[in-house]
């Protein structure tokens, strides 16, 4: 080990050992991947030309992701449009142990309003926002068919509507919470109020909740003003719609979640 | 890259009446709460379905689910359900208890 940390060649005996092995490592990559690659579905099995040693001959194998043929089971979702469902699963399985776990405390509580806290947060403020996501919704669905319908100009304006009502979202939560802009609305935020994390069991599950809805919904702005920007450049011309679809799931999915934190928080009164 | 999209199906009417059936179950959804003397067990009861009936039309809808394949519906719905279940046991649990309390 020493002479390998010094940077000296390997003696002859072991670089023969090391040869050895690698050589077997070899085999067993090439085994397991055969085996993965003839057991593996039709859409992996596409690539096979790509990775195999049959490269030289098989080049009409290689498609774009687009002009693969239909899958049995999953018809002609990309395998980026899978990929994005698995992590908005696993992202719903989050909030749900979050709502949840909120169930049970609430549920089990003597007394779920402390006192000097505000009695509730302010359905009318928040439903506004909930009408902002809804109206932010529609306009992604209207970025996703005019970047199917290969209109750029029209598809760049939709994202930055809806980027423009996901900063308009945040500004919201920030005045809910700090009160950034009393000026307009008269309330300095619900800390002002005296809800506070951490004091109660009604104050953190809300931040909790809230507060990581509102990262999803910053995730989600960067998400369309960078989509907006690929779209300005002109990378999603000629109906190249996929990564459009991705981020509207995203953003659609980010809409959903509000919908049921709006209606289990904020609306279901004490 | 020019990629075939004949096979996608826009229809831009739909989306506008989902976004108009959803901003009406909004507004249904804050009215409801401001009906006095409601049930409390009814008020709940029409706010969570209302709720779910909503995400249910944004994922059907807006998210596509309506072009997806029957695998990939059933796949999402089976993920789905479990927290449901959870929640049903949960809310069993409860009432089970409520019921102890009062005897």
């Amino acid at each position: 080990m020493e002479s390998w940390a010094l940077g000296r060649p390997p003696c002859g005996a072991c670089a023969a050992q090391f040869s050895v092995v690698r050589e077997r490592t070899r085999r067993l990559v090439a085994l397991y991947g055969q085996l993965i690659l003839r057991v593996a579905p039709r859409k992996v099995r596409v690539l096979e030309g790509s990775m195999g040693s049959h490269a030289a001959d098989d080049h009409h194998h290689e498609l774009p992701f687009d002009q693969w043929p239909e899958d049995k089971w999953t018809g002609s979702a990309s395998l980026g449009k899978i990929g994005m469902w698995v992590f908005l699963l696993s992202d719903a399985l989050t909030f749900a142990g979050f709502l949840i776990a909120y169930g049970i405390l609430r549920g089990g509580s003597e007394q779920w309003v402390m006192p000097g806290e505000p009695q509730e947060f302010g359905i009318n403020f928040t439903a506004g926002l909930t009408f902002l996501l809804i109206c932010s919704s529609v306009t992604m669905v209207m970025a996703y068919a005019a970047t199917v319908e290969n209109d750029r100009k029209s598809a760049l304006r939709w994202l930055l509507v809806t980027g423009m009502c996901g900063v308009l979202f945040l500004c919201g939560q920030a005045q809910e919470y700090f009160g950034t802009f009393a000026v307009l609305f008269h309330h300095h935020g619900l800390i002002a109020d005296g809800l506070i994390f951490g004091n109660s069991h009604r104050a953190s599950t809300f931040y909790l909740i809230t507060a990581f809805h509102g990262l999803h919904v910053l995730t989600g702005t960067v998400y369309i003003f960078v989509m907006a920007f690929r779209t300005y450049l002109g990378k999603y011309e000629g109906g190249n719609y996929n990564h459009i679809e991705l981020c509207g799931l995203f953003w659609h999915f980010v809409d959903l979640v509000w919908i049921l934190v709006f209606t289990f928080i904020y609306l279901i009164p004490a | 890259m020019t990629t075939d999209t004949s096979h996608v199906h826009i229809n831009r009417k739909e989306y506008w009446v989902i976004f108009l059936l959803l901003f009406v179950l909004t507004v249904l959804e804050v009215g409801v709460v401001f009906v006095p003397g409601i049930d409390k067990m009814l008020l709940i009861s029409a706010l969570v379905g209302m709720a779910l009936v909503k995400a249910c039309i944004v994922a059907w809808f807006f998210m596509h689910l309506s072009h997806d394949t029957l695998s990939i519906r059933n796949g999402i719905a089976a993920v789905m359900a479990l927290p449901f279940l959870y929640a049903a046991v949960l809310i069993a649990d409860g009432l089970w208890r409520l019921m102890w309390t009062q005897l």
